[in-house]
């Protein structure tokens, strides 16, 4: 198939090829081609929106009115009085800052986990380096809930509940796997020969690990924080078995279910703070997009 | 340029870490939000309590799990007992955790399992069931003087020929709910009550509106028909018999032959329709009581769900409530700080200040008969109806019922099953799953 | 805002601060005790090689692996489940020992432990030490529980079973009424359908942005939405949007002139809500990486097929398809894992609880919790676990995406 033809590739380089090929790849489109695109793409966006917005006006509408059959995004009796409850008599505030604080540290720590690890995987033949590698994969397989008993079972054992401890140590290790995979694929798009010539140079595995892959690889370093951040962020299952009984420490998914009684459920608090905690996702996503797109295909195709 | 961003970084992860571990910053105690108090008047307790119990030097922090949410002001009353009663006994301190219902079970069986469970549960009565399958639970009878508590509420919590729980609240039952802009005199039997609606359901309005969902708003039905879930033994599931017909029949006719509800409607459609004025009547529980007296005020009026003509007898709802449970582990300083909590909790004064502040029916016989209750129309219709209502059974077995029930009574409602095949399907279900619990 | 007081931040930050100095803390210790007792256990190592030369290596293959295998049943035996202490827990020194020997008698020893393989074993301590917490300890323990009867009812002395749970996972009904071939094959009309949908819709979309337009990342940035939402938010978003009354898609159909349908209590309809849901929730991803792909399509190819008067059609499944492949497959292998034990999307549009909506993963979650029946819970979960290992391993071998490895 065409695919083994396919040419080998300069790393360095991809950036300005990459642009260069992909404007010359675009095809001549005829106006009225451009406008069904773009009349295409306009309806996806709205509906990839649309569901969003729905939220966005639930938290405006007075009263915890869930459901209402005016389609109107903003309602007629629209009011800011869910985000000011939300954001001053809640501890809502304080659930976020720990939320970041917690994902933030969770991100960094699983970076530097992964990006040890996946050097490993990808300089070294070792054994055990196919079966870790499937290894790796089944920890996807395994249902979440499950897992919750045994661990906090064992988390108990330790005495790392009631702290942040247990709940950094369980976020990093979550999204290793992943990260794993991700950024083995991309070292092994960096040529050999550039640490093959550090190391002629005198430089030891270490330095020369740090000071030329690491640069090189700062898309899928950008990619593995954004995805061990996403998954820390909106985490409940594993928030849940280790900081439930501590209210100081929560963050704001478990905060969030305060809004939720066993029956009743405050509509306009629990979409308020949903669009609140929107924002720093976004923020997050929308800032790392360019990386996003280059780094996630260069990790995976292989000269 | 990106060496110094690291660097930088570095520096700052160092100096946060420096900062943070310098300084004895204890971990707050706790963060209160804000308490939404009702207009009623503010009892002060602390002056007027009964004091029990000896006063222990220890000092003792009791972990309680509760199933009292923000939402309608549970929490913050559990919290606010908890602290007079910290006033009164300055060694004694509490941990209040909020939990949902399914998580209260799941976490306190994990916690059994794992060795550590809390000190005190406040949670609802079906969870003395499993509690007690695992004997994670310490029974109360010798403990505490039950005679002082309403019969059917500790029915609710009877397992075994034991008690699992005391009871601080009684009812979270159903009743009949009513706009009275809409409906001038409430219906008194079923007959009065197809008519009625009949004459209010026309374009978005409804006649009545309940949760479709659940089989929790089947059971009063199946109560006047003269049927129950469960043979005499208590254990024996009696699913498919006539009674069960005739009211998954009744459900199929308000619905289909003589329309009177929404086509589909959980809790939330039904609850919004009421709220908007759309619905005449609503068929809820005691906790919704606050959240209605708000919206309607004096228009808001509370009555028995309308007896079946068919049969001459008034619907039974399940009665159950909320309880202390004990876990077995607990002895010493620990069990004598919580049997003091909990006479605190139901002793007159607070029962009294429950009624006032969460519109629930008190546990304490003698509370029944305080004119807070009496003078009040809607906590009066209340009573009214849970004294016709039947205590919900505890055994785990009733989970299996619930479970077979759903379906069977939802496929009935989206007309895909004939009531017989439903009562029967109900019925093998729930053997099926019983015999899964063994 | 009143309770974000210095306090409370000082606090968290503290808590944050000495969790991280007690993983760097941890680290260390590992990597130091690694680093001074390689030579000395490489010197070892190969003491012993020489010494047991004479047996032959097949002859040690064996025993090492029948070591193993011994010390792994001891693993899954000797975790004590509920207030039991396994009888086998007070021999776990005798485990440790015969790890130990299984390790150096195999003639990989002097492999493994060769001075040049310090650094990637060092490299990844921290890595397995944190799996074995996170992913070994559990599967043991949920390993040991499948082969007991814990539940309520056997709670603090569950009693021991053999494979009792593994048949009755494949012959009793898993809640009620439904037993398990019908959910698996359920499952994998959900998973086939999802990423189908995925793919084409991502492929679309990313086809759609591969070219030169004004508001390319607007466009870009709003499609993104649905992944940066978490999950639950959107589960409960759309939950709303299939309320039968106040739903946006009943009024729309309903403008439209159509009937409106019962998404929550019809079992055909509500499947198609939570594949909507999902559909919704998963383009976005294939979209980015497909995109990615693209772009690294060189144009070349493009010129060249015009200038041979290829039509679209062909230029897409002669050079596009092909060349997105690498991208492709680890893509689709990872959204089938994913979409098949997806538990938010079928769990939260599935209020009702229909057990016709039910996929693998959430009549085992139900099954486990609602009746906390752990035992047969676990079973299923093996069960589960051992479908998707024998797709992952099967896809795998197809496309060769591990060929790198063999390098």
């Amino acid at each position: 198939m065409t695919a083994t033809t396919a040419p080998t590739r300069v790393p360095v380089r991809r950036q300005k090829s990459t642009r260069q090929h992909f404007f010359k790849s675009g095809l001549e489109d005829s106006p009225f081609k451009r406008f069904l695109i773009h009349l295409a793409l306009i309806l996806s966006c709205a509906l990839a929106v649309y569901p969003v917005l729905r939220i966005v006006s639930v938290s405006l509408r007075p009263g915890d009115r869930l459901l209402s059959t005016s389609l109107a995004i903003i309602p007629p009796d629209a009011t800011l009085q869910a985000y000011k409850t939300v954001l001053f008599d809640k501890a809502f505030p304080v659930w976020v800052w720990n939320s970041l604080a917690i994902t933030t540290a969770t991100a960094i720590t699983g970076v530097i986990l992964a990006a040890t690890s996946a050097y490993a995987f990808s300089r070294w033949k070792f054994i055990g380096r196919g079966p870790g590698l499937v290894f790796l994969l089944t920890t996807q397989m395994l249902p979440a809930p499950m897992m919750m008993v045994p661990i906090y079972i064992l988390a108990i054992k330790l005495g790392l509940t009631q702290t942040y401890r247990g709940l950094i140590i369980a976020y990093s290790i979550t999204s290793v796997p992943f990260s794993i995979w991700i950024l083995k694929g991309y070292y092994d798009t960096i040529p050999h020969e550039l640490e093959e010539a550090a190391l002629i140079d005198g430089v030891s595995r270490l330095s020369a690990f740090w000071r030329i892959i690491l640069p090189l690889s700062t898309p899928a370093l950008a990619i593995v924080f954004l995805f061990s951040f996403m998954a820390a962020w909106s985490d409940y299952l594993l928030a849940r078995v280790m900081i439930a009984s501590e209210r100081p420490l929560w963050t704001w998914v478990l905060g969030v279910r305060d809004f939720q009684g066993q029956f009743q459920t405050q509509w306009g608090l629990f979409s308020a703070a949903s669009v609140l905690v929107m924002i720093p996702a976004m923020a997050l996503f929308l800032y790392s997009s360019k990386w996003l797109i280059s780094g996630l295909t260069l990790g995976s195709v292989k000269g | 340029m990106k060496k110094n961003v690291f660097v930088t970084m570095a520096l700052l992860a160092v100096v946060t870490l420096l900062a943070t571990q310098c300084g004895p910053a204890p971990t707050p105690e706790r963060i209160v939000e804000t308490v939404v108090v009702t207009q009623k008047e503010e009892v002060v307790v602390t002056q007027e309590v009964i004091k029990e119990v000896p006063v222990e030097a220890e000092p003792v922090t009791i972990v309680m799990w509760t199933k009292e949410g923000e939402a309608d002001g549970g929490l913050q009353f559990v919290q606010a007992l908890a602290d007079a009663y910290t006033a009164l006994n300055p060694e004694v301190t509490f941990e209040v955790t909020n939990k949902d219902v399914e998580t209260l079970r799941e976490d306190f069986l994990t916690a059994g399992l794992a060795g550590s469970l809390p000190d005190l549960l406040w949670t609802v009565n079906d969870h003395a069931g499993p509690f007690t399958d695992a004997e994670l639970l310490m029974p109360v009878d010798d403990l505490f003087d039950l005679n002082l508590y309403v019969d059917s509420a500790l029915a609710a919590a009877e397992l075994g020929g034991r008690t699992w729980g005391v009871p601080i609240a009684n009812g979270n039952h159903l009743m009949l709910l009513y706009n009275k802009d809409l409906v001038a005199t409430p219906p008194a039997n079923t007959d009065e009550l197809l008519a009625m609606g009949k004459g209010l359901t026309s374009g978005e309005q409804y006649g009545l509106v309940y949760n479709q969902t659940e089989p929790f708003w089947l059971v009063p039905w199946l109560g006047g028909f003269g049927g129950a879930v469960f043979a005499e033994d208590g254990k024996t599931p009696t699913l498919n018999t006539p009674e069960m017909v005739a009211t998954l029949q009744f459900l199929y006719d308000i619905k289909y032959t003589t329309p009177i509800i929404p086509a589909e409607s959980d809790y939330n459609g039904a609850d919004t329709l009421f709220k908007e004025g759309k619905a005449a009547m609503i068929i809820n529980g005691d906790w919704s009581l606050g959240g209605y007296k708000d919206l309607l005020g004096d228009n808001l009026g509370v009555a028995r769900i309308p007896m079946i003509s068919a049969t001459g007898e008034w619907p039974k709802p399940y009665t159950s409530g909320v309880y202390f449970m004990l876990p077995y582990t607990l002895e010493g300083a620990k069990l004598d700080a919580v049997k003091g909590f909990i006479s605190f909790v139901t002793s007159p004064t607070n029962q009294a200040l429950m009624v006032a502040k969460l519109n629930r029916l008190p546990a304490l016989k003698a509370a029944l008969e305080d004119p807070l209750i009496t003078n009040d129309p809607i906590l009066k219709g209340s009573a009214d109806q849970m004294v016709v209502g039947t205590p919900m059974p505890t055994v785990s077995e009733m989970r299996c019922n619930w479970d077979s029930m759903k379906p069977e009574m939802q496929a009935v409602l989206a007309d895909t099953k004939a009531p017989e095949e439903a009562a029967a399907a109900m019925q093998t279900a729930a053997e099926d799953c019983i015999t899964k619990l063994q | 805002m009143q309770f974000l007081t210095l306090e409370v931040i000082l606090n968290s930050l503290r808590e944050v601060g000495s969790t991280v100095l007690y993983i760097l803390v941890g680290t260390a210790f590992l990597e130091i005790v690694a680093y001074l007792w390689w030579k000395p256990l490489s010197t070892f190592s190969e003491w012993i090689d020489r010494g047991l030369k004479f047996l032959g290596k097949p002859v040690r293959h064996v025993i090492s692996t029948l070591l193993i295998v011994g010390v792994v049943i001891f693993a899954v035996g000797s975790v004590g489940v509920g207030q039991n202490v396994s009888p086998l827990a007070p021999y776990w020194p005798f485990a440790i020992v015969a790890f130990l020997v299984a390790t150096y008698i195999s003639p990989n020893a002097v492999k493994i432990f060769h001075w040049r393989m310090r650094l990637p074993y060092m490299l990844l301590l921290p890595a397995i030490v944190g799996l074995m917490l996170l992913v070994i300890y559990p599967l043991l323990w949920e390993l040991n529980v499948s082969f007991t009867n814990l539940n309520p009812r056997h709670f603090k002395s569950p009693d021991f079973v053999g494979f009792l749970n593994y048949v009755e996972v494949f012959t009793r009904p898993i809640l009620k009424q439904v037993t398990f071939f019908p959910v698996l094959m359920r499952t994998i009309l959900w998973t086939v359908v999802n990423l189908a949908f995925h793919v084409s819709g991502g492929m679309g979309l990313a086809l759609l942005l591969n070219r030169k337009m004004r508001l390319r990342g607007l466009y870009r940035a709003l499609l993104i939405f649905p992944w940066a939402i978490p999950q639950p938010i959107a589960c409960l978003a759309w939950l709303g949007e299939f309320h039968f009354e106040y739903g946006f898609v009943n009024i729309a159909l309903q403008r439209v002139g159509l009937a409106p349908v019962r998404w929550l209590t019809e079992p055909t309809a509500n499947f198609a809500a939570m594949c909507i849901t999902n559909i919704w929730l998963g383009i976005p991803f294939m979209m980015v990486i497909i995109l990615g792909g693209l772009q690294s399509i060189a144009g070349e190819y493009y010129e060249a097929a015009d200038m041979d008067g290829a039509s679209p059609w062909q230029k897409f499944w002669q050079i596009t398809t092909p060349l997105l492949q690498p991208v492709l497959t680890p893509a689709i292998i990872l959204g089938t894992v994913w979409t098949f034990t997806n538990f938010n999307v079928p769990f939260f549009i599935n209020q009702n609880e229909l057990e016709t909506s039910d996929t693998l993963v959430t009549a085992l979650f139900r099954s486990a919790f609602q009746y906390f029946n752990l035992s047969s819970a676990a079973a299923f979960a093996f069960v589960n676990f051992g479908l998707l290992l024998i797709f992952a391993i099967f896809y795998i071998r197809i496309t060769g995406v591990l060929k790198g490895v063999t390098e």
